[in-house]
């Protein structure tokens, strides 16, 4: 079974715009997508439908990362997730064009943080995506698995993107 | 010689369309006059994977029209999705093809899952339905519609094609679907005869489809904005941008819940299953 996240272009143009703000002290920003999952004969699907930001208070100074949340940012996420009973994807941009990846700090605080959101939202599977401006990688724990699935991005619009890029990769 | 498509001609479209068009599956709702063109089209194309759907057989009354569609066809009552099949391999024995002897509302599973739908059906509610389902599961839709009207004793035909995609505005958004014209239609319901339908129109109409999926797929240049609703003056023989294209709204006003999206009545327990 594959795991893909669709997100429409207006939605991902404005998740990016809004990565690429500045912050006092971050070196990146991070945000989560809200979404919604279907099953397809093929596939589990992420429908990304919008974004809850992290506030820029809620980043801490820390030079050893690109951006680290605090408690209140992932309290929030988690409220939200239980509130509007969505799956929540954790999301961060690589600036650069080609095939991003997790860094190793990526990869360890996913396991720890995602499979948070299932004390509030059991039921369904929630992820991480790191972008580039033209390619994607991400991870998705699914219901009654603790090793995280590979989940491709579908950017939906005209021309369609990403889908294609990962296919190629 | 090998059974591979040599798609060299159209190297213009990009170094990798060939992988892109191969790894893309296009639904095809429909496949009458309309459908049975842009299957045909899609074929030559490259395009690798497909899902006809569509309940019907081929009767005497198909055949003014339906693409591929032979006379032995009406004596079999050839189902149109084996003929779309047929077509479809004849081009490309490599395609994949998925088809489906249904209404699509019975093989929502696999519709899912696909890149593109074309919607090449006759009534208002049914693109309007497809239109729904479609921007549940985030799926571009392009939709082909047709019309013969009478009017003071001569005939007029008219039709356009419409790219709806998420996020953007949607038929309701461009007045193609409205509550009137759903009532109106649903007090016709049952009424006898079918519309009328020529090949010429259906042909120019789905050519304009194809090209619109293929400024999704894989774009030969991205300079210029696309419309979005193109219409079709059957009587001029013109295609121009429609005019409602300059009041529309940026955004879909009619999809924009995340109570829109995703399945409805999503259990876990499905998981293990699949």
């Amino acid at each position: 079974m594959r795991t893909i996240l669709k997100i429409t272009a207006i939605l991902y143009d404005d998740l990016v715009r809004t990565l690429r703000e500045p912050h006092d002290f971050a070196a990146e920003r991070v945000a989560f997508l809200k979404c919604r999952p279907a099953l397809s004969a093929m596939s589990l699907l992420l429908l990304a439908g919008g974004v809850h930001h992290v506030e820029d208070g809620d980043y801490v100074d820390d030079p050893s990362a690109g951006a680290t949340i605090g408690r209140s940012a992932l309290r929030k996420a988690l409220q939200t997730a239980y509130a509007e009973a969505v799956s929540m994807v954790h999301v961060h941009l690589h600036e650069h064009r080609g095939r991003p990846g997790f860094s190793r700090t990526d990869l360890r605080e996913n396991a720890l943080f995602v499979p948070d959101f299932w004390n509030v939202q059991p039921g369904l599977p929630h992820g991480a995506v790191v972008f580039s401006f033209d390619s994607s990688v991400g991870q998705c724990w699914i219901p009654g698995s603790t090793i995280p699935a590979c989940m491709e991005v579908a950017i939906v619009g005209s021309p369609m993107r990403c889908t294609w890029k990962a296919a190629r990769d | 010689m090998t059974d591979k498509l040599n798609l060299e001609r159209q190297s213009f479209l990009g170094a990798d369309s060939e992988i892109v068009l191969g790894r893309t599956k296009a639904a095809l709702v429909g496949l009458g006059g309309g459908g049975s063109h842009v299957a045909q089209q899609l074929a030559h194309i490259g395009v690798g994977s497909f899902l006809p759907i569509d309940p019907d057989c081929m009767e005497d009354t198909n055949l003014n029209r339906l693409v591929g569609g032979a006379m032995e066809d009406v004596k079999l009552r050839t189902p149109k999705v084996d003929i779309a099949e047929r077509i479809i391999k004849a081009v490309n024995p490599a395609a994949e093809v998925v088809k489906r002897q249904a209404s699509w509302t019975e093989v929502t599973a696999e519709l899912r899952d696909v890149d593109v739908i074309f919607a090449c059906v006759d009534s208002i509610s049914c693109r309007s339905e497809l239109e729904v389902f479609a921007r549940r599961f985030l799926i571009p839709l392009i939709d082909i519609g047709m019309d013969v009207h009478e009017s003071s004793d001569e005939f007029s035909i008219s039709g356009q094609v419409m790219l709806s995609l998420p996020g953007k505005p949607c038929m309701r958004c461009m007045g193609l679907v409205t509550d009137e014209a759903l009532a109106k239609e649903a007090a016709k319901y049952g009424a006898a005869g079918g519309k009328p339908q020529v090949i010429w129109p259906n042909g120019t109409l789905a050519s304009i489809a194809v090209g619109f999926f293929m400024r999704l797929v894989t774009p030969w240049e991205t300079r210029k904005a696309t419309p979005v609703l193109l219409e079709y003056d059957g009587d001029l023989q013109t295609v121009s941008p429609s005019n409602k294209l300059s009041y529309l709204p940026a955004h879909c006003k009619h999809f924009d819940s995340l109570n829109d999206l995703g399945d409805p009545f999503w259990n876990s327990d499905a998981l293990a299953v699949a």
